[in-house]
C-alpha cells in the first residue's frame, strides 16, 4: 500500500484524494491549521496539523522514511517550490506531484526536485481542445477509461521468471485469449521508451518491461496475476 | 408589346442564373471589400495608373511614341469598362422595372415603362454624381482626342488612385466624419483672411509706401501668413501692417493647431472601430471557425492548441490586457462583454462558427454566455469551463453540451499518475498527439469498402492499425459483449472478428498517423469507385 502525503487545502486535493481508494493507498492531509485538519476530517479523510517549513515536523510524518508520493498543492507556487525541495532533501525517492499556477514556475518545481507538474489550466485547454476536435474519442475515454465503468488502463511490469520472458510480443495474442488490448511496450533493455503496438515489428519481451493493456478490469486483473506469477503458465 | 417585351427581360434576368453569377463576379471584382479577388484587381489598377503617370511626365519633354499612346487607348478602354461596370452594378435595372411593374399590377392601374426608365436613370445618375463617380469620368475624358491638351483632366488619373487605396479612402471618410468641425474652421479662417486682407490693403497699400498693389496681392499675403508659410516677396512696411502681419501670424498657429488637433481626435475615434471592423471583416471570410470567450490561462491554451492545429478562430474578451496579449500573438481579438447579444452577432455565431467555447474563470459569467449563445444558436455546439462542481447542471440546464471541471480532471490526472505513470502517459501521449501514435476514429459511410463488412476481414494488423472499439448507435449490434452504454451510443471494445460493420458505425483505430490517413484515403476512394459503378 502507497502512502501518500496531500499538502494544501483546494478542490484538487478533494478530487485526487476521493479518486484514490483506500484499499490501494494511505493518504494523510497535512493541514495549515486545525480549523483545515477539522474541515478535512469531516469529509472522512485522515487529517494532521504541521508547518510545512519545518524539516523535523515532516520527517515526524514519515517524509524520508514511509511515505511514497507527496502531492504539493499549495496555492501558491512558492509554498510549493519550497515544499518540494524540503522533501527532496529529506528523501532522494520520494515521488514528488505539484500543481503550478504560473506557468513560470514549472521549470523551478522541476529544478526544486518534482517528478510531475500539474497545471490545472493547461490541461482544462487541452481537454476543451480535445472535446472540440475528436468529441467522439474524447467522450469515449472519458466515459470508459477515466470514467464510472470497468474498462481500464493498465501497466504491467514483467517481473524475474515471468513466463513472460522471451515471448514477443505477436504470441501473445491477449486479444482473444485474455480481451485486452496490448496498447504499448516499454522495452527497459533497450532504450526505456514507449512502443506502440500498431503492427509493426513484433518485440520480444523480457524481464523489467511493462506493458500497457487496455481492458475490462476483472481480465486485467486475472493478466496480472498470470504475468506476475512466477513460472511456467 | 414594347411594355411586354421588356417585362419579359426584366423577369428573365430575375431568373437567369448565369446573370446572376456574372453580377455577382463583378460586384465581387469591383466592390465587395471582403472578397478575396479585389485586392488583385487594385493592385493591377493601381499599376496601370501609376504607369500612365509615368507617360504623363514623360509627355512633358517628350513626344509618346506609337506603342505608349496605344497603351494609353488600352488604358482608357479598361476605365471606359470599369466605369460603365460600375454604373451596371449600382442598384438591379431589372428590379426597379419589376418593382414598378408589380405596384402597377397591384394597384390595378397600367404600367408606365418611361416612368421606370425615369427611375432608372435617376438612379443611375445618383451614382454617376458621386465624387469617385466624376473622378472616374474625368479620368476617362482626356481620351478623347479633342481634350488631350488639357492637361488638367489628365490628373484626374492620379485621383483614380482613392478609390484603390483603403487608407486614402480612410482619410477621406475622417475628414468627413469631421465634416462640423472642418466647416466651423473653415469659416472662421475665411473671416480671418478677409479681415486680414482689408486690413493689410488699407495699411500696405502703395501710396503709404507699402508693396500690395490691389486686394489679390493683399489675399495672397494674408493666405501665406496665417499658413505660417511667410515667402518674403511681399513683406509689411508700415507698423500699421506689421501689427495685421503679428496678429494673422498668431491667429494662423491657433488656426493650425485647431485643424491637427480635430483631425486627430478624429483619427482615434475612428481607429477603435477600423480595428474592430478589420476583426469582423476577417470573421467574415470564415467558413468555420470557433468563438473563445475568455483569454485567461485556459483561453490561451485553447487557443494554441488550435492555431497549431490551424484551426479559426476568434477571441472575446472584456480585459484590455487579454486583448492585447491576444492580438500580440497573432490572434483574431474583439474586446468586448461576450453576454451580449450583439457581440455574439457580430461574431459570427450565426454565420460559420461551429462552436462556443465558454472559458471565463467566473461561473456566472461563463452560464450567461452560455445561455446567451444557446438563444441565439439553438445548434451551436456550446463547451463551457466551471469551477464549482455544484454549478454543473446549471450549465447543462443553460444549454452547454460539454462541461470542464479544471480541479475535476486534474485531480484525475493526478490519480491516474499515482497508479499507472506508464500507462497514463502514454494515454495522455495518444490523446495529446505529443507521440508517434494517434487515436482517430473512422467512419463507416454508405458505398464504402467498409459498409457490410466483418472485422475479421479488414486485416487492421497489416494496415499497421490496432482497433480499439467501434462506435455506434446501430441496435443490430447490440447482441455483441463488451458493450459500454455512452449518452445515446454504444462502445464495443475489442469487438470480435465476426462483427459486421453498418453504415454510420465509427472505428475507433490507433496507429501512425500516416497509416491512418492512408486507411482513410483508401475507405473515400473505394466509396467513388463504388459510386461511379453504380
Amino acid at each position: 500500500m502507497k502512502r501518500i502525503a496531500v499538502f494544501g487545502y483546494s478542490s484538487l486535493s478533494f478530487e485526487a484524494m476521493g479518486r484514490l481508494t483506500p484499499d490501494h493507498y494511505s493518504l494523510l492531509f497535512l493541514a495549515k491549521n486545525t480549523d483545515e485538519a477539522a474541515l478535512v476530517r469531516a469529509k472522512g479523510f485522515a487529517a494532521e496539523t504541521i508547518d510545512f517549513r519545518n524539516d523535523n515536523e515532516l520527517r515526524a510524518i514519515g517524509i524520508g522514511t514511509d511515505i511514497d508520493v507527496i502531492f504539493c498543492f499549495y496555492p501558491d507556487d512558492s509554498d510549493n517550490v519550497f515544499l518540494t525541495i524540503s522533501a527532496r532533501a529529506l528523501d532522494k525517492h520520494v515521488s514528488i506531484i505539484a500543481i503550478v499556477d504560473d506557468p513560470e514556475s514549472a521549470p523551478k518545481l522541476l529544478a526544486a526536485g518534482a517528478n510531475k507538474i500539474i497545471d490545472p489550466y493547461e490541461i482544462c485547454g487541452r481537454k476543451t481542445h480535445e472535446m472540440l476536435t475528436r468529441p467522439d474519442i474524447a467522450n469515449i475515454l472519458d466515459n470508459t477509461v477515466f470514467g464510472r465503468h470497468d474498462l481500464k488502463l493498465a501497466q504491467i511490469e514483467i517481473p524475474h521468471g515471468s513466463w513472460l520472458d522471451n515471448i514477443r510480443t505477436d504470441q501473445l495474442d491477449l486479444k482473444n485469449r485474455h480481451n485486452l488490448l496490448l496498447i504499448a511496450v516499454v522495452d527497459n533493455t533497450l532504450d526505456e521508451q514507449l512502443h506502440f503496438m500498431t503492427g509493426g515489428n513484433p518485440l520480444v519481451l523480457k524481464c523489467g518491461d511493462i506493458l500497457v493493456v487496455m481492458g475490462p478490469t476483472g481480465k486485467i486483473k486475472l493478466f496480472k496475476n498470470e504475468v506476475e506469477h512466477v513460472g511456467n503458465r | 408589346m414594347l411594355t411586354r417585351l421588356i417585362i419579359h427581360i426584366a423577369y428573365s434576368l430575375q431568373l437567369s442564373l448565369t446573370y446572376q453569377r456574372s453580377k455577382r463576379f463583378f460586384h465581387n471584382l469591383l466592390e465587395n471589400p471582403n472578397s478575396v479577388i479585389k485586392p488583385y484587381f487594385d493592385v493591377f489598377m493601381i499599376c496601370l495608373v501609376m504607369f500612365n503617370v509615368f507617360l504623363l511626365i514623360r509627355e512633358v519633354n517628350t513626344p509618346l511614341t506609337d506603342a505608349e499612346l496605344l497603351f494609353e487607348d488600352i488604358l482608357v478602354g479598361i476605365f471606359i469598362t470599369e466605369y460603365l461596370l460600375r454604373v451596371w452594378l449600382y442598384r438591379d435595372t431589372h428590379k426597379i422595372i419589376l418593382e414598378a411593374y408589380e405596384k402597377a399590377t397591384y394597384l390595378g392601374i397600367p404600367f408606365n415603362p418611361a416612368h421606370a426608365i425615369k427611375m432608372i436613370i435617376s438612379t443611375k445618375l445618383e451614382y454617376m454624381l458621386s465624387p469617385l463617380a466624376l473622378i472616374d469620368l474625368l479620368a476617362i475624358l482626356p481620351g478623347y482626342r479633342p481634350l488631350r491638351m488639357y492637361r488638367m483632366l489628365q490628373m484626374f488619373r492620379l485621383f483614380k488612385l482613392f478609390r484603390y487605396f483603403n487608407s486614402i479612402k480612410l482619410f477621406s471618410e475622417i475628414l468627413a466624419s469631421k465634416r462640423f468641425d472642418l466647416y466651423t474652421l473653415a469659416t472662421f479662417l475665411g473671416i480671418l483672411v478677409f479681415i486680414g486682407s482689408t486690413a493689410i490693403y488699407m495699411f500696405e497699400f502703395p501710396a503709404q509706401n507699402g508693396h500690395i498693389k490691389n486686394l489679390f496681392d493683399a489675399f495672397y499675403f494674408s493666405v501665406v501668413t496665417v499658413a505660417t508659410v511667410g515667402y518674403g516677396d511681399i513683406s509689411p512696411q508700415t507698423n500699421g501692417g506689421r501689427i495685421v502681419t503679428m496678429a494673422l501670424i498668431m491667429s494662423g498657429l491657433g488656426v493650425l493647431s485647431f485643424f491637427v488637433s480635430i483631425i486627430v481626435s478624429a483619427f482615434n475615434d475612428k481607429m477603435t472601430v477600423l480595428r474592430e471592423n478589420r476583426v469582423y471583416t476577417e470573421i467574415g471570410r470564415y467558413n468555420h471557425f470557433v468563438i473563445i470567450c475568455g483569454f485567461g490561462r485556459v483561453g490561451q491554451h485553447i487557443a494554441a492548441q488550435l492555431q497549431k492545429d490551424k484551426l479559426q478562430f476568434v477571441i472575446i474578451d472584456t480585459d484590455p490586457t487579454s486583448i492585447l496579449f491576444a492580438k500580440q500573438s497573432g490572434y483574431l481579438a474583439i474586446q468586448a462583454d461576450a453576454s451580449k447579444n450583439q457581440i455574439l452577432c457580430n461574431a459570427g455565431i450565426n454565420a460559420g462558427a461551429t462552436a462556443v467555447l465558454c472559458t471565463t474563470g467566473n461561473d456566472v459569467i461563463n452560464v450567461y454566455i452560455t445561455l446567451t449563445s444557446r438563444h441565439l444558436n439553438p445548434n451551436i455546439r456550446i463547451i463551457s469551463r466551471v469551477n464549482r462542481e455544484e454549478n454543473v447542471q446549471k450549465f447543462y440546464q443553460a444549454g452547454a453540451n460539454n462541461v470542464i471541471q479544471p480541479f475535476e480532471i486534474a485531480g484525475m490526472v493526478v490519480a491516474e499518475y499515482v497508479g499507472q505513470p506508464v500507462a497514463f502517459e502514454a494515454i495522455l501521449g495518444i490523446i495529446r498527439e505529443e507521440q508517434q501514435c494517434v487515436m482517430e476514429t473512422l467512419c463507416v459511410q454508405t458505398d464504402s469498402m467498409l459498409d457490410g463488412q466483418t472485422l475479421g476481414s479488414i486485416n487492421f494488423d497489416q494496415r499497421k492499425l490496432l482497433l480499439i472499439g467501434v462506435i455506434s448507435e446501430n441496435s443490430l449490434h447490440s447482441q455483441h459483449k463488451n458493450r459500454y452504454t455512452i449518452k445515446n451510443q454504444h462502445f464495443y471494445f475489442n469487438p470480435p472478428d465476426h462483427f459486421k460493420l453498418q453504415q454510420g458505425d465509427l472505428l475507433m483505430v490507433m496507429g501512425r498517423d500516416y497509416s491512418i490517413e492512408h486507411f482513410r484515403g483508401l475507405i473515400e476512394k473505394s466509396r467513388l469507385t463504388l459510386r461511379k459503378k453504380r
